[in-house]
C-alpha cells in the first residue's frame, strides 16, 4: 500500500524538480549572459578560415586591434540587409570587420553535414553581389565558437577592443542607426 | 474614453472572479442553496464583462486609438480593418485579453449548459474554473495591461502588425487554439470537483467527456490551421518545425487525446479511473507549461526577444499553484478512487491503455526535446539544440505500434476477447494494406521509397480496418441506429489515417529545385514545366513589392497561371516573401520569389509537394470527428438530467 502512494506522488516531485528549472531558467536567458560577456575577454578559439581548410584563425591573430567581429550565414536573411551598410562602414569608417560563419544545417549527430565547396561558391556569389565588408571569414562549423559567444541567432555583432576585451553586443542587423546611436560611441572610443 | 471603459470592466471581472472563487465554495460547504445559486449567475456576468473589455480593444484597434499603448505598438492606420481586428490578439497583452474571453466563454457555456448537474457539483465545477480565473485576471491586470494608455506623448501613427501575422490564418488561428487550451480547463476542472467531492463514478466521465471533446476538436483544428498558415505565411514550404511554440500546443493536444480514449474506459467499463483524473489534470497543466514556455521567454530566448522576467515570475506562480496544488490533491485523494472494471490481458481496455502508454510517450518525447535544453544548459552542461531529426525520428517508432494498434482496437471487445478470432483478419489486411500500398506508390510515383512506404502502409491498414469493423457492426445494429459516437470514433481514425499518409507521402516525395530565372525562361520540376511570364510591380495598402507572374503547364497543357510575391513593409522595415500555392487534392505547387540577381534575373524557389494537403485534410476530419460525439443523444443535455435524475 505505501508503494503505491510513494507512486502518486511522483507527478508532484517531478513538477517540483520542473518548476525550479523553470525558475533558474527565468533569470539565466541570453540576454543576461550576454552583458555578462561584456567586459571580459574574447573567449579562446582556434578555427580554420571559411576559404582554406589550412590557414587557421586563433585570438592572437584576431585581436590585435579594435575589431568588429559579425556572425553571419548566406542562409540569413537579415544578413543580406547588412551587408551593404557593412560595407559602407569598412570602406568609408575603416572599421575592422571580421566574419564569423556559421551554417545552419550542419548537424553531424544526425548525418547531416555541411557542404563547405557549395558555401564558399554562394558566399563569394553573395558578398559580390550585396558587397564584402570582410577581412577574412572564420569558418565555426561546429558552432563551438558561437556558443562562447551567446550567440542565438544571425546576424550578430560584437565590438572588441585592442586589448581582446569583448565591448559590446548587438542582436539583429548593424543599420544606420543603429550604429549611430549604440555601435559608434564604443567604436570611437576603443579605437582611438 | 472606451480604453477606460474596458479597464474598468476587466476590473470588475476581476472582482467577480474573486467572489465566484469563495462564496459558492462556502454555500457547497455549509450546503447553503442560496450561496451555491450565486456561481452561474458570478459567471455569467464574468463572460459578459470579459466580451465587453475585449470588445472596446477592438474598438480601439479599429479606430486607431494611438494612445494606447498595445495599438501603437501593433497597428498602423494603413492596416486593413480585419488585421487590425486580428492586431488586437497579436500581441502578448491583447492574446491575453482574447485568452480570458475564452476562459470566460466556457465559464458561461458550462453555466448555462449544467443544470442537470447536481447542485452542489456544479457549484464545485464552476469554482474550479473561478480560481482558475482568479490567477489569470491578476496576472493581466498587474503585469499585462492591453489598455496601457501612452499620453500624453502618443505616437502620430503605429508600428503596424508584424507582417508575418497579416493573413487570413492568424486571424483564426490563435482563438481555436486558445479555445482548446483554456477548454482543457473544463475536464481540469471536472476532474478536481470530483477529487474534493470524492465521488467518481462513471457519471463523471460522462458528464466530462463531451466537454473534453469540444476542447480537443477546437485544439485539434487550432494546430490545424496553425500549420496550415506556416505552410502558406512562411514561405520555405514547411508545415511542421518542432518549434517550442508549436510543441506547446502539441503536447496537451497529445494528452487529451489520451484523455479521450481513457474517459471512454472509465464510462463504460468503470475502469482507470484515477489515470483518467490524472490526465485531465496533465493536458490543463501541460497548457499552462506551454503558456508559460511561450510567454516568459525562457524557451523562446532562442529566438532572441527581449524577455520580462517579472512576466515570467507570475506565471510561475501560477504554474506552481495550480498544477502543484491540483497534482497534490491529487496524490492525498487518488489512493481513494476504485476502479472496478476487471480485464483481461487481450481486451479493448488493454488496448486503450496501450494507446494511452503511447501517447504518454509520445509527450514525454516532446517535453523532453522541449525542455532538455534547458535543463542541460541550468546543469551546467553547456548548451545543446534538439531539432526536428530527434522528432522525426522519435515518432517514425511512435506511430508505428500506434497505428497498429488503432486499427484492430476497435474490433476487439471490452473485458475479453479472443486472440484466436484475431490471426486471420490482420493477416489478410495487413497483406492487402501491403498491396494496394505498393500498387498505389508504383502508379504515382514509380519509385517505392521505404519509409513513405511504411507510412502509407500504415494509413491503409487503419482504413481497411476502420471500414471493417464498420462492416462488422452493421450486421448487429443498423447503421442508421448506431450512435454517432461511434460514427465519430470511425471518422477520427480514417482522419488520422490521412494524415499519416499525407505526412509520409509528402516528406519522402516532395521535390524543390533552386532556379535563376529572365523573363521568358523556363524550368522544368517532376514533369511540370515552369515559365518566367513577367515581373510586375504591386502596390498594397501597406506594402509595395514585386510580383513575378509564373505559368506552369504539364504536357503541353496549362495548369495554373501563378502570383509569388515579394513584399516589403515600409514601417516595419521588413520584407516578407508570398509563396504562390496552386492547390490540389493530390499535389501542390509551390513556388517562392527570392532575390534580384544583379543581371536582372530572379532566383525562386519551385516546389512540387504530393499530398500535403491531405495532413489538413486530415486534421480538418479529425476535428469534425470531435466535434460529432457532441451531438451524441447520451450526451445532450435533457439526457444527461435526465440520468442524474434518476
Amino acid at each position: 500500500m505505501t508503494k503505491k502512494i510513494n507512486f502518486r506522488f511522483l507527478p508532484l516531485v517531478v513538477f517540483v524538480l520542473l518548476l525550479g528549472f523553470l525558475l533558474k531558467g527565468l533569470f539565466s536567458d541570453p540576454s543576461e549572459r550576454d552583458s555578462a560577456l561584456i567586459g571580459k575577454s574574447f573567449p579562446q578559439f582556434e578555427l580554420p578560415d571559411l576559404n582554406s581548410n589550412n590557414k587557421m584563425h586563433t585570438p592572437e591573430t584576431l585581436l590585435t586591434e579594435p575589431v568588429l567581429v559579425n556572425v553571419w550565414g548566406t542562409w540569413c536573411t537579415t544578413c543580406k540587409y547588412e551587408l551593404p551598410f557593412l560595407t559602407k562602414l569598412a570602406n568609408e569608417y575603416d572599421v575592422k570587420i571580421v566574419g564569423l560563419y556559421y551554417d545552419q544545417n550542419h548537424a553531424p549527430e544526425f548525418g547531416e553535414y555541411a557542404d563547405i565547396p557549395t558555401i564558399r561558391v554562394e558566399v563569394k556569389e553573395m558578398l559580390a553581389r550585396l558587397g564584402n565588408p570582410y577581412q577574412y571569414n572564420i569558418l565555426d562549423l561546429d558552432r563551438s565558437l558561437s556558443l562562447d559567444l551567446g550567440v542565438t541567432g544571425a546576424p550578430e555583432s560584437f565590438l572588441i577592443d585592442a586589448n581582446g576585451i569583448v565591448r559590446m553586443h548587438h542582436m539583429g542587423d548593424v543599420n544606420e542607426r543603429i550604429w549611430r546611436e549604440k555601435l559608434a560611441p564604443v567604436w570611437n572610443e576603443i579605437s582611438q | 474614453m472606451i480604453p477606460e471603459l474596458g479597464n474598468f470592466a476587466l476590473y470588475i471581472a476581476f472582482a467577480l472572479s474573486i467572489l465566484l472563487s469563495i462564496f459558492p465554495a462556502i454555500g457547497v460547504r455549509q450546503n447553503n442553496a442560496r450561496l451555491m445559486a450565486m456561481a452561474p449567475n458570478l459567471s455569467i456576468g464574468l463572460f459578459v464583462f470579459t466580451l465587453f473589455s475585449f470588445s472596446c480593444l477592438v474598438y480601439a484597434f479599429l479606430t486607431d486609438d494611438f494612445t494606447v499603448v498595445n495599438v501603437a505598438q501593433n497597428s498602423n492606420s494603413a492596416l486593413p480593418n480585419q488585421y487590425k481586428f486580428a492586431a488586437s490578439f497579436g500581441s502578448h497583452e491583447g492574446s491575453f485579453l482574447l485568452w480570458l474571453l475564452m476562459q470566460s466563454g466556457w465559464l458561461f457555456a458550462v453555466a448555462i449548459m449544467s443544470k442537470g448537474l447536481p447542485v452542489d457539483m456544479r457549484t464545485r465545477i464552476l469554482t474550479v474554473l473561478g480560481w482558475v480565473c482568479v490567477g489569470f485576471y491578476a496576472y493581466i491586470i498587474i503585469s499585462s495591461n492591453p489598455f496601457e494608455r501612452t499620453l500624453p506623448y502618443f505616437p502620430v501613427d503605429g508600428r503596424d502588425l508584424n507582417p508575418l501575422l497579416q493573413d487570413i490564418g492568424m486571424i483564426i488561428h490563435p482563438p481555436l487554439l486558445y479555445m482548446g487550451y483554456v477548454g482543457l480547463s473544463v475536464s481540469f476542472a471536472f476532474a478536481i470537483a470530483a477529487l474534493l467531492s470524492g465521488n467518481l463514478d462513471s457519471t463523471w466521465a460522462k458528464w466530462s467527456r463531451p466537454w473534453t471533446a469540444a476542447a480537443w476538436a477546437f485544439l485539434t483544428l487550432g494546430i490545424t490551421v496553425g500549420s496550415w498558415w506556416a505552410y502558406s505565411e512562411l514561405g520555405w514550404g514547411g508545415w511542421w518545425f518542432w518549434d517550442p511554440v508549436e510543441n506547446a500546443s502539441f503536447m496537451p493536444w497529445l494528452v487529451a487525446t489520451a484523455l479521450l480514449h481513457s474517459l471512454a474506459v472509465s464510462e463504460k467499463r468503470n475502469a482507470f479511473k484515477s489515470w483518467t483524473v490524472f490526465l485531465a489534470i496533465a493536458a490543463f497543466s501541460l497548457s499552462l507549461l506551454g503558456t508559460f514556455l511561450v510567454r516568459s521567454g525562457v524557451i523562446v530566448s532562442v529566438h532572441a526577444f527581449a524577455s520580462d522576467p517579472e512576466r515570467g515570475i507570475f506565471i510561475l506562480i501560477l504554474l506552481a499553484l495550480v498544477i502543484g496544488g491540483s497534482l497534490l490533491l491529487y496524490s492525498l485523494r487518488a489512493g481513494n478512487i476504485k476502479s472496478f472494471g476487471k480485464f483481461s490481458i487481450f481486451s479493448r481496455e488493454s488496448m486503450l491503455w496501450g494507446n494511452n502508454v503511447l501517447l504518454i510517450a509520445a509527450t514525454m518525447v516532446v517535453l523532453m526535446g522541449t525542455l532538455l535544453p534547458l535543463v542541460h544548459k541550468e546543469i551546467g552542461l553547456g548548451t545543446i539544440s534538439i531539432g526536428e531529426p530527434f522528432f522525426n525520428q522519435m515518432f517514425t517508432y511512435l506511430i508505428v505500434p500506434f497505428a497498429l494498434l488503432l486499427g484492430i482496437a476497435p474490433l476487439v471487445r471490452w473485458k475479453q476477447d479472443k486472440l484466436n478470432n484475431f490471426v486471420t483478419k490482420p493477416v489478410v489486411v495487413i497483406i492487402s494494406s501491403v498491396v494496394l500500398t505498393l500498387l498505389w506508390l508504383k502508379v504515382e510515383f514509380n519509385d517505392i521509397n521505404l519509409l513513405a512506404a511504411l507510412g502509407t502502409c500504415l494509413a491503409v491498414w487503419v482504413v481497411l480496418f476502420t471500414l471493417l469493423e464498420l462492416k462488422q457492426t452493421s450486421k448487429k445494429v443498423s447503421l442508421f441506429k448506431l450512435p454517432l459516437s461511434h460514427y465519430s470514433m470511425s471518422l477520427g481514425h480514417i482522419g488520422l489515417a490521412f494524415v499519416i499518409a499525407g505526412v509520409a507521402l509528402t516528406s519522402q516525395y516532395s521535390v524543390e529545385r533552386d532556379v535563376k530565372m529572365n523573363t521568358g525562361d523556363s524550368a522544368e520540376l517532376r514533369g511540370y514545366q515552369f515559365t518566367f511570364d513577367k515581373i510586375k510591380n504591386i502596390e498594397g495598402p501597406n506594402y509595395d513589392g514585386w510580383a513575378a507572374v509564373i505559368s506552369v503547364t504539364k504536357q503541353d497543357k496549362p495548369v495554373a497561371t501563378m502570383l509569388a510575391e515579394k513584399r516589403f513593409y515600409p514601417v516595419q522595415r521588413n520584407t516578407m516573401t508570398e509563396a504562390a500555392i496552386d492547390d490540389g487534392f493530390f499535389r501542390d505547387i509551390y513556388i517562392s520569389l527570392g532575390e534580384r540577381l544583379p543581371d536582372g534575373a530572379w532566383a525562386l524557389r519551385l516546389y512540387v509537394k504530393p499530398y500535403v494537403r491531405w495532413i489538413w485534410l486530415g486534421g480538418i476530419i479529425v476535428a469534425f470527428a470531435g466535434g460529432l460525439t457532441l451531438f451524441d443523444r447520451r450526451y445532450r443535455n435533457k439526457n444527461v438530467a435526465k440520468v442524474t435524475a434518476q
